[in-house]
């Protein structure tokens, strides 16, 4: 069982996440800790956008197709979410329960997949991954000219108050003792043992289970004979022809079911923040990101993405400009003493050097971690950890770890 | 087990393969020619990874003959027919286990189960063992495929094709840069192979289709030129012709990788 070890740590470790954050803000190095541990919010982010790399590294990382326009998945999800929320979407009223429309966004997302992937199947390599970001791009345009979504597409869409003035409730659909809502405004608090659990750390867990759910089923197909047989068509699709696998049809069963986990990811993106823009759903830079944080965390490694995001996103967040929240810079500014913050070095003050160095420059300092990890660290962190231990992390480190 | 009628390919103006009329049986046939002959052409062609200009193939399925010319090869793999590369074709970041597997894998039932661990099916990891054992590579299992030597990686090249539980095995010059000691390995074990396959070889070295063939069929410049037994075809002048243009027949049985000088360039580098 040796195998689950190391999962049932990275899990619990998440869910003591909320409790640590509370405990040390409030503690003597609370300030430290809000400098460098990301908020609450950042961290449900985490978790959706985590499962997002993750479904776009089960079909880029596993099969070796680039899906360069994964972001089309991502914002279908999310966009089906809002519409359906405002009943706009003929058969699934605004009153639907949210895992019901969150499977039905998984699936409008998995359709997109087959049309998407009957014609990109065609090509292979870079042709492949510039037909995937073409399908994406012209989506992007799409949604941002159609006025049937908002009344202003450009800006998006956000859930309109008065046909969905609730939060968007996890759960078991139908019973309402086992629900609770998601949102950093519209989510439920929950009071346990004296402790009030505010509506981001409750979003966390209750987005987290449906993040872990999906992660488990897509770690299950990997092992599967289904995901042997991607793992071989990466390595050589020729061969895997000509021993007798159609695959054409494995390609397309992974890609559908890589965008049915993508459409997943985006509705719970929309579930948790009530609105979606053109430019955080369906652009380019979305998979960017995805594509940073698998190559960070790991390329053909399932848990490597979320890795890599939380890596990404805890240095941006470190790095974030004034006025968000914790990080480096209102550290600095409220912790060096006048003094040092107005000495002059070269005729710039410290101060302006703080300031010129930090403010709003987070992905200028992600872009030279990037190519740093390209450069050194190839197969990512989980991909590194794997190499030096030879094998699968989950298998090898707690041999390491415990029998020697 | 295998026929193939009136088989054509033309790229462009250059014809590959030109009109062959051919029958496999259970045996072990050899095919053999200069280089360009168009040998890996025709397997390209048997398999269906290149389509034919013209003319039609038919493999023997379960005593039934079946038209396979417009197959794809996962279609005729799954049909019982499988081929080994002569240049060394595998899954280079697997296991030498896990490249059997994956193919041992691909003509059962559960090949695209997704919802259960492939580890589950033991029967694959059994097959693939007993596969390997047979080939000699039962004490490299657990090495990664890209870092074996040439001459095991050409052993994993004939695990694989024999995975598939064929009928028909087309092998490719298994033997192509083997050192000399391993060779016997590779002889023994395509003797062993034939035994309960229909095997058609592709082999440089005459010394070897001369000692493992039942039958021997010449393709020079993509036509079909002499077809028989061994001993036979060595003596054809019209194979000395080509392979030597002329010389005793004696020197044939020493000829061995390259059959060069013999007027052929119109087709390098089609093998």
């Amino acid at each position: 069982m040796s195998r689950h070890q190391v999962r049932v740590l990275v899990v619990l470790a998440l869910a003591a996440y909320p409790a640590l954050y509370h405990l040390l803000t409030q503690s003597p190095v609370g300030v430290e800790a809000e400098t460098l541990l990301p908020r609450m919010d950042t961290m449900v982010a985490l978790l959706y956008f985590g499962l997002f790399a993750v479904s776009f590294d089960f079909i880029s990382g596993y099969t070796g197709y680039l899906s360069f326009g994964h972001a089309a998945f991502y914002g279908t999800g999310a966009y089906f979410v809002v519409l359906v929320a405002n009943g706009k979407i003929p058969l699934v009223p605004s009153g639907t329960p949210f895992m019901i429309t969150l499977l039905c966004a998984g699936l409008v997302a998995a359709l997109l997949a087959v049309g998407i992937g009957l014609v990109s199947f065609r090509l292979s390599g870079v042709y492949f991954a510039m037909i995937t970001l073409g399908f994406a791009q012209v989506l992007y345009v799409f949604v941002r000219g159609l006025e049937w979504i908002s009344s202003n597409p450009r800006d998006g869409a956000s859930v309109s108050g008065s046909t969905h003035p609730e939060g968007f409730e996890v759960g078991v659909p139908f019973v309402d003792g086992l629900n609770l809502a998601i949102g950093p405004l519209s989510g439920d608090t929950v009071t346990l043992l004296g402790h009030t659990l505010g509506t981001n750390a409750v979003s966390f867990y209750l987005v987290g289970a449906v993040v872990l759910a999906c992660y488990l089923a897509m770690q299950r197909i990997i092992h599967s004979p289904f995901g042997q047989v991607m793992v071989a068509i990466r390595d050589n699709e020729e061969r895997a022809e000509a021993i007798g696998y159609d695959t054409f049809r494995y390609k397309m069963g992974a890609f559908v079911t890589s965008g049915f986990f993508a459409g997943v990811a985006g509705g719970l993106f929309a579930g948790f923040r009530r609105s979606v823009t053109p430019e955080n759903t369906f652009y380019f830079l979305v998979t960017g990101d995805a594509l940073l944080a698998s190559i960070i965390g790991g390329f053909g490694t399932l848990a490597g993405p979320i890795f890599g995001h939380f890596f990404d996103e805890s240095i941006r967040e470190f790095l974030s400009p004034a006025g968000q929240g914790g990080g480096l810079l209102p550290y600095l500014q409220t912790r060096l003493s006048e003094g040092v913050l107005s000495a002059e070095v070269g005729g710039l003050t410290v101060e302006g050097f703080i300031e010129a160095a930090l403010n709003g420059h987070a992905s200028l300092y992600v872009g030279i971690v990037f190519v740093l990890f390209v450069l050194y660290v190839p197969n990512g962190l989980v991909g590194a950890a794997r190499d030096r231990l030879g094998g699968p992390v989950t298998e090898k480190l707690p041999d390491r770890l415990w029998d020697r | 087990m295998l026929r193939t009628h009136g088989l054509t390919k033309n790229f462009g103006g250059l014809t590959a393969v030109d009109d062959v009329d051919f029958d496999l049986g259970e045996e072990l046939c050899s095919l053999i020619g200069p280089n360009g002959a168009g040998k890996t052409t025709f397997f390209d062609l048997l398999t269906g990874a290149l389509e034919p200009t013209a003319g039609t193939i038919e493999l023997q399925v379960d005593g039934e003959w079946v038209d396979v010319t417009d197959d794809t090869t996962a279609e005729t793999a799954t049909m019982g027919l499988h081929r080994s590369y002569q240049i060394t074709n595998v899954f280079p970041s697997a296991s030498v286990l896990e490249n059997v597997r994956v193919a041992a894998q691909a003509h059962g039932e559960h090949a695209a189960t997704f919802w259960r661990r492939a580890d589950d099916y033991g029967a694959y990891i059994d097959e693939a063992r007993a596969i390997l054992e047979r080939v000699g590579l039962d004490e490299r299992a657990e090495d990664v495929a890209g870092n074996l030597s040439h001459g095991a990686s050409r052993q994993l090249e004939v695990a694989i094709a024999l995975a598939g539980d064929p009928d028909v095995l087309l092998l490719d010059e298994p033997n192509a840069g083997v050192s000399s000691e391993s060779v016997d390995d590779i002889i023994g074990l395509i003797e062993d192979v034939a035994e309960d396959h229909a095997v058609l070889l592709v082999e440089h070295n005459m010394d070897i289709v001369m000692e493992v063939s039942d039958r021997v069929v010449v393709l020079n410049q993509g036509s079909v030129i002499a077809d028989g037994p061994p001993g036979a075809v060595r003596d054809d002048p019209a194979v000395q012709q080509a392979y030597l243009g002329g010389y005793e027949a004696g020197d044939l049985a020493g000829a061995d990788t390259t059959g060069d000088g013999t007027g052929d360039g119109a087709g390098e580098g089609l093998t």
